[in-house]
């Protein structure tokens, strides 16, 4: 007997979705035939006819994860077909609505193929980086060749100590009480923070299609691309997520911006330098107040400076170190950070984010 | 018509949260001793590190924030403030709808021997 065993990509793909919306804490199973399939970006649906224990039948919308994601991976819309009997595992939605969100779907007597993690795709082998002919290493794909850097190693930015701790890829800690682990609050922003983590992260500006500004720029799904430029002395950074939006990095040893000289924009603005010609050193001021740093929902205030760094340990691996140093908002700077992984041979996949699309399986 | 309708909208495209302090922002409601007699109130408050600090309608009448005291374990907040002929102006509230685009506070207004109550709205 074989089995079509597709994985939806939940670790890569939950970050757009709010823990408000699905229960992290409990599993769902559910087997029926498929009446309807919604195949929009950015999230498609399958709905299902499931025989509950009182023997009624019950419509179930579930949602499979972003249709290009899912595309890139094998799936197409015409995957599945109306009347197919499909088993789903996965989370159920909080309160009574029938609706999930899928970690795997099985078909009796179909090939197999699994939708890939963006985390996970990387060309195995710990290959040297490759370099600039000034030997200063390439953050970006090599001439005539293509790649991107792929979703982070964690989904939450915390202070170095605090690494390890139990919190959900959205940020949700498992443990409300580890508030203070998470990084040096002054009163006021440790009493947002958990006010937050109550609520779910339902607030989170990034569900109603804002930009990721600071640190999460570098932890959507969808991944990220530098591009370095420097006959220009500058270095594009190029987001997968957060609807394209991109940045620069000026490396012309330009003073970093300041006073009247700053336009507050989810980005910053920023101007970087090589050391050792391994690491890029970003100093990056001038953010709004309009966004959350991380999921999660670290909150800062418009004196926020970033110091980040960016080396290349291997072909395969990005490090990002970042200082986070706003006086408003901690009482000490604090550090945290964590890898990404090389996506060979692909160019980044178009993701726009619509508003309110939680809620498009009901149109 | 069609001036207002393009207003509204631009109002509408620049109505984002403020995601730092609480409490920084343009804050528009009012506040009075019955509901027929309303006086209408801006306040403008801003979080440096270490103190909020701010104005009453701001302009040419605008008169500086004294002090603000907010209790984070249940987001009550004191405003006072003192009017140009000094009188004093005392205001005690609750912050409710914290996440929201719109957070509110509501609660008493004391403005020399007039007591009210008031609900203001960031803006």
């Amino acid at each position: 007997m074989r089995w079509l065993i597709i994985f939806a990509a939940v670790t890569a793909y939950a970050q757009q979705t709010s823990p408000a919306t699905y229960d992290p804490d409990h599993k769902i199973r559910l087997q029926g035939a498929v009446t309807r399939i919604d195949w929009a970006n950015p999230r498609a649906y399958v709905f299902v006819n499931v025989k509950e224990a009182s023997g009624q039948v019950e419509n179930w919308a579930v949602e499979i994860g972003n249709p290009l994601e899912l595309e890139k991976s094998g799936w197409k819309a015409s995957t599945l077909r109306i009347g197919d009997v499909i088993a789903i595992e996965g989370l159920p939605a909080r309160g009574q609505s029938k609706r999930a969100l899928a970690s795997s779907v099985t078909r009796n007597g179909a090939r197999l193929f699994a939708v890939a993690n963006l985390a996970q795709t990387a060309a195995k082998g710990a290959e040297a980086p490759p370099r600039w002919p000034d030997g200063h290493v390439r953050l970006g794909p090599e001439p005539g060749k293509k790649g991107y850097w792929g979703a982070a190693s964690t989904g939450a930015l915390v202070q170095d100590s605090a690494r390890g701790l139990a919190m959900s890829q959205d940020g949700l800690l498992k443990n409300l009480a580890d508030a203070d682990k998470v990084a040096p609050f002054l009163p006021w922003a440790k009493a947002v923070y958990e006010y937050r983590q109550r609520s779910l992260l339902k607030d989170d500006p990034i569900l109603r299609c804002l930009p990721p500004g600071g640190p999460r720029q570098f932890q959507t799904a969808n991944g990220f691309q530098f591009i370095e430029q420097p006959e220009l002395d500058r270095i594009l950074v190029l987001l997968g997520g957060g609807d394209r939006n991109w940045t620069v990095i000026y490396t012309d040893d330009r003073p970093a911006a300041q006073g009247d000289d700053l336009v507050r924009t989810y980005y910053g603005t920023s101007v970087g330098h090589w050391e050792n010609k391994d690491t890029l050193v970003v100093e990056s001021v001038g953010f709004n107040e309009r966004f959350w740093m991380t999921a999660g929902g670290l909150p800062h205030t418009e004196a926020l400076k970033l110091t980040e760094r960016f080396s290349r340990p291997d072909f395969n691996t990005l490090k990002y170190e970042v200082t986070v140093d706003d006086p408003r908002t901690y009482t000490r700077p604090w550090s945290g950070g964590w890898t990404m992984k090389w996506v060979p041979d692909q160019d980044m996949q178009e993701y726009f984010c619509e508003e309110n699309s939680e809620a498009t399986f009901v149109r | 018509m069609r001036r207002r309708t393009w207003l509204g909208l631009a109002i509408t495209v620049i109505a984002v949260a403020q995601q730092g302090h609480p409490l920084t922002g343009t804050w528009s409601g009012d506040w009075g001793p019955s509901a027929t007699e309303r006086h209408q109130i801006t306040l403008v408050m801003n979080w440096d590190g270490k103190n909020v600090t701010g104005l009453i309608n701001p302009g040419p009448d605008s008169m500086p924030l004294t002090s603000v005291f907010v209790d984070v374990t249940n987001w009550t907040v004191r405003i006072e403030a003192e009017t140009k002929d000094t009188m004093h102006i005392s205001a005690e509230g609750k912050l409710q709808d914290l996440g929201s685009y719109h957070r509110f506070i509501t609660g008493t207004w004391k403005q020399g021997a007039v007591t009210g109550d008031f609900k203001i709205t960031r803006d």
